[in-house]
């Protein structure tokens, strides 16, 4: 697992939500510092109590902060009257329901913290790289009133294509 | 430890910001309630954060409706989840648990979450209303003045 760094390429256009990501991704970084100062510089795991203590308060704040974006994005869906919202939310779900489990074997004991920021931080690129994007154009037209923008499309792929 | 208000949790709508000033002082309220180990104060603290902050999001969801802010619906649907939630600690402490530690902390990030990045969202649109409801009172009056002593 390494640091999430945040690209422009995960923005949607969507300044909420786009922030909203991005506070995930912090989250996701701060277990990553934790779990690599626990590593210490001559490779020896040592996770003290503190840092034990620092990774339980934020595995709580990812996972409610997670659920509550997600909540924020099925109102949207269901606003814009988006088609794929039922299969959205049952993923929404099941997912709600893995990470929930994770931090439920945290608080037993269990050394989960990497694995659930590894689980998060590749669901997030997945989710904001196919499912988000298809629901943002939706709610960018029905919400605020912007006109997919066919052109910057274009645009942004010859750029992506030449200079990358 | 106690949170502290500070100038970065201002979205710069002064009714809203004195609002969260007080749940702050709610939260810490908690906190000292658990020090003082008086289940009674703190469940009387409980009652009065759940209270005022479901005042305070019925009052922040009128104003955004009122101003038109495109994401109305999915700010209340945060709201309700969260009310759920401390709703749920309340129970548990009613019941005799001891949830201050989890509880205090799911408020403090939560607000200062949704302060930093959900409700800074709303401050432009609930503003440009405010100041197009105030330009047309001063042109009423404005006209009622120039009626009465133009």
């Amino acid at each position: 697992m390494s640091r999430f760094v945040w690209s422009k390429e995960f923005e949607l256009g969507i300044d909420i939500i786009d922030h909203q990501h991005q506070r995930i991704v912090d989250y996701i970084n701060q277990i990553y510092d934790i779990s690599l100062k626990a590593q210490g510089t001559c490779g020896s795991v040592e996770v003290t109590d503190a840092d034990t203590a620092d990774l339980k308060a934020v595995l709580a704040s990812l996972v409610d902060y997670t659920l509550s974006h997600l909540a924020f994005e099925e109102a949207l869906m269901e606003e814009a009257e988006y088609p794929e919202l039922s299969e959205h939310q049952l993923v929404h779900r099941q997912f709600s329901e893995l990470i929930g489990s994770l931090k439920a074997r945290f608080d037993q004991g269990e050394e989960v913290s990497q694995r659930l920021a590894s689980v998060l931080q590749h669901w997030l690129i997945e989710h904001i790289m196919t499912e988000d994007k298809r629901y943002a154009e939706l709610v960018k037209h029905k919400l605020l009133g912007i006109e997919p923008d066919k052109h910057r499309h274009w645009v942004q792929q010859a750029l992506s294509r030449h200079f990358q | 430890m106690s949170l502290q208000w500070s100038s970065d949790l201002e979205i710069g709508i002064p009714v809203i910001d004195s609002q969260h000033q007080r749940i702050v002082e709610y939260i810490n309220g908690v906190e000292l309630a658990h020090q003082h180990h008086s289940q009674k104060e703190l469940l009387v603290v409980l009652d009065e954060l759940v209270d005022y902050t479901l005042s305070h999001f019925e009052f922040e969801e009128s104003l955004i409706e009122e101003a038109g802010y495109p994401f109305t619906k999915a700010h209340k649907k945060v709201h309700a989840l969260f009310t759920r939630r401390v709703q749920g600690y309340q129970q548990r402490a009613k019941a005799g648990e001891d949830v201050t530690e989890e509880l205090t902390h799911t408020l403090k990030t939560w607000l200062v979450n949704h302060i930093k990045h959900d409700d800074r969202d709303y401050t432009g649109v609930v503003k440009d209303n405010m100041n197009e409801a105030t330009k047309r009172v001063k042109a009423k009056s404005g006209s009622w003045m120039s009626r009465l002593f133009g």
